[in-house]
């Protein structure tokens, strides 16, 4: 298959996606707001533990005591990089719902672009729903984005979906094999949630703060929150490039490899077709 | 021929259902009997499709360990410690690990109400078998009702293992007294949800991807229920939209008979309460599922994806 013929693919799966998503316009709705509401409860939650809206044992472990701000941040940045997992770990198991998962194996198409356009869909989808949250954070939450700090912001999410993407097309090649992974994502978005600092610091305990060193998300949202909590203070941004670097082609390639080894042993088995 | 004439017995049986229920009539314990075995039929179903799939079953029993730890190590980051001072003056108990544990133990009824129930409509339909649930010759609650009756038990499950786990890990200190009474009072409280259930299992049948409304509801409801904190900490007008879910009187009396929460209000006021919402949102859930069940079938909809 030529390069022409692979980026039509990728264009249709694109646009097919991009569909999928308009006919359920509350779900681009929801995808936007949700997540925001979703860190309520951690904001009443510290209201009821420390009676204000700073901690100064926060102030601590993180350099601001502004919880609000730490989880929101969070939620901001965690939305977009689980869109790669529903929308691309998830992706071959809803064509298997729909019925369309065998004319896709069976296409002169290798599924890798398939996915490739699937990528691209949800990462345009995610990036519009990150804008409209951050436009959100920034009006209701008194949270202040300037160009100065967006723009290495954005470097940081670049770098860290991409390793997720290579993640996710690992996963994508999971579900193929073991069919039910609805809860193996939301298993995964939890285990996500412990070993990084989405919702809290994961250097208050020894285990989850080791751990975490491991995982992409955990330098991105250090470096994004220092970026605009603490102005940059004790960030040093070519260091947390350089680490995500490292992290996006070892999870690409290993993506990659992940993948095809499973395609082609879900083949050899013959349980593609199986529900 | 023989499909005709079972037909015809059930519409007879059913018809009498109607107009002559009492339990001194043996009409009506055989009709009871028949919904007893579909409700079980229904139960046994989801547990031997669960179980089809292993990894997945014990991921479920693994994932609320997992999912609760960090709201406790959040806890312990914004107080520096297991003790907040805060929390003993709004509600005369310190410690955060428990008061969290104890409240989002309750997120798996919810959890069994707004997304189990309402799914499950919508999970006949990606296996093809709606249709033929719905030309079953029982009436559609007794099928919901088969599916709370497997939540319920998973859910316990569940909450089993959670409890151990947290239990053992952060050595949690509670009233064994409380023990019975907590247990009445989530007996209780687990009605009241089965009247949410159904609606949001009528959602699916309306609109198809009835997830989404599950999801927005336990999004709003995680909000407004004192899950991790006490009720004093929300803004007025949420505090009373909790007063009408049924989880906020089950949280704030298991942690007043296991932990000594003060509530606001008397244990009687709690049971009198769940009791009027137990009656409010059954008879509302069952008509509203009577309603949509209705409407979707005069329109012809049934069968849309």
């Amino acid at each position: 298959m030529g390069f022409a013929a692979g980026a039509r693919v990728i264009r249709a799966e694109f646009r097919k996606t991009l569909g999928i998503w308009m006919a359920y316009p509350i779900f681009m709705f929801f995808w936007a707001i949700f997540p925001l509401l979703w860190v309520v409860p951690f904001v009443f939650q510290g209201k009821a533990l420390v009676g204000s809206m700073s901690s100064p044992a926060f102030a601590q472990l993180t350099g601001s005591g502004n919880y609000m701000a730490f989880v929101l941040i969070g939620a901001m940045v965690s939305t977009f990089v689980f869109s790669a997992l529903w929308g691309v770990g998830n992706a071959l198991r809803e064509e298997t719902y729909w019925g369309t998962m065998e004319y896709i194996i069976a296409s002169p198409t290798h599924p890798l672009v398939v996915l490739i356009g699937k990528t691209v869909a949800e990462a345009a989808v995610a990036t519009l729903m990150a804008c409209i949250q951050g436009v959100i954070i920034g009006v209701f939450f008194g949270v202040h984005f300037t160009l100065l700090k967006v723009l290495p912001v954005l470097l940081i999410v670049a770098m860290v979906m991409l390793g997720f993407y290579g993640f996710a097309i690992a996963f994508a090649g999971f579900t193929l094999l073991i069919k039910e992974v609805h809860g193996w994502i939301h298993t995964l978005e939890w285990v996500f949630f412990l070993f990084s600092p989405i919702r809290y610091p994961v250097n208050v305990h020894p285990i989850t703060g080791f751990v975490s060193l491991l995982v992409p998300l955990t330098w991105a949202l250090v470096a994004i929150r220092g970026i605009i909590l603490l102005n940059g203070q004790g960030v040093s941004l070519w260091q947390t490039v350089g680490v995500l670097a490292v992290m996006d082609v070892v999870l690409l390639a290993a993506g990659y490899f992940a993948f095809l080894w499973l395609e082609r042993k879900t083949r050899k088995d013959g349980t593609v077709g199986m529900h | 021929m023989e499909e005709r004439v079972q037909g015809s017995k059930w519409s007879r049986v059913q018809g009498q259902d109607t107009g002559t229920l009492g339990p001194s009539n043996p009409r009506t314990l055989s009709v009871i009997g028949h919904y007893a075995r579909a409700i079980w039929a229904e139960n046994i179903k989801e547990w031997k499709i669960e179980l089809c799939y292993k990894a997945d079953f014990a991921r479920t029993l693994v994932d609320p360990v997992v999912f609760l730890l960090p709201y406790l190590l959040y806890g312990v980051a914004l107080v520096g410690g297991r003790q907040s001072e805060h929390l003993r003056e709004l509600v005369g108990t310190s410690d955060i690990i428990t008061f969290v544990t104890l409240g989002y133990v309750f997120i798996g009824f919810m959890n069994m109400a707004l997304w189990a129930m309402g799914f499950s409509l919508r999970k006949e339909q990606f296996f093809g078998t709606l249709e033929s649930v719905f030309a079953a010759p029982v009436p559609r609650w007794v099928f919901t009702l088969g599916m709370a009756c497997h939540s319920i038990m998973h859910q316990g499950l569940i909450i089993g293992v959670q409890l151990v786990a947290i239990f053992a890990v952060f050595s949690i200190t509670v009233s064994p007294v409380g023990i019975l009474p907590s247990l009445l009072i989530v007996a209780v409280m687990l009605i009241a949800l089965y009247g949410i259930g159904m609606i949001m299992a009528s959602t699916t049948l309306i609109f198809k991807q009835g997830w989404i409304v599950s999801e927005i509801l336990a999004s709003i409801v995680m909000v407004i229920t004192p899950i991790a904190y006490p009720l004093a900490v929300l803004p007025v007008f949420m505090q009373k939209a909790a007063m009408a879910v049924p989880t906020t009187y089950g949280i704030l009396g298991v942690r007043h008979f296991l932990l000594g929460e003060q509530m606001g209000f008397g244990i009687g006021t709690a049971f009198l309460r769940l009791g009027v919402l137990c009656v409010a949102w059954v008879a509302f859930g069952l008509i509203i599922f009577r309603v949509i069940d209705r409407y979707t079938r005069r329109s012809g909809t049934l069968s849309h994806y």
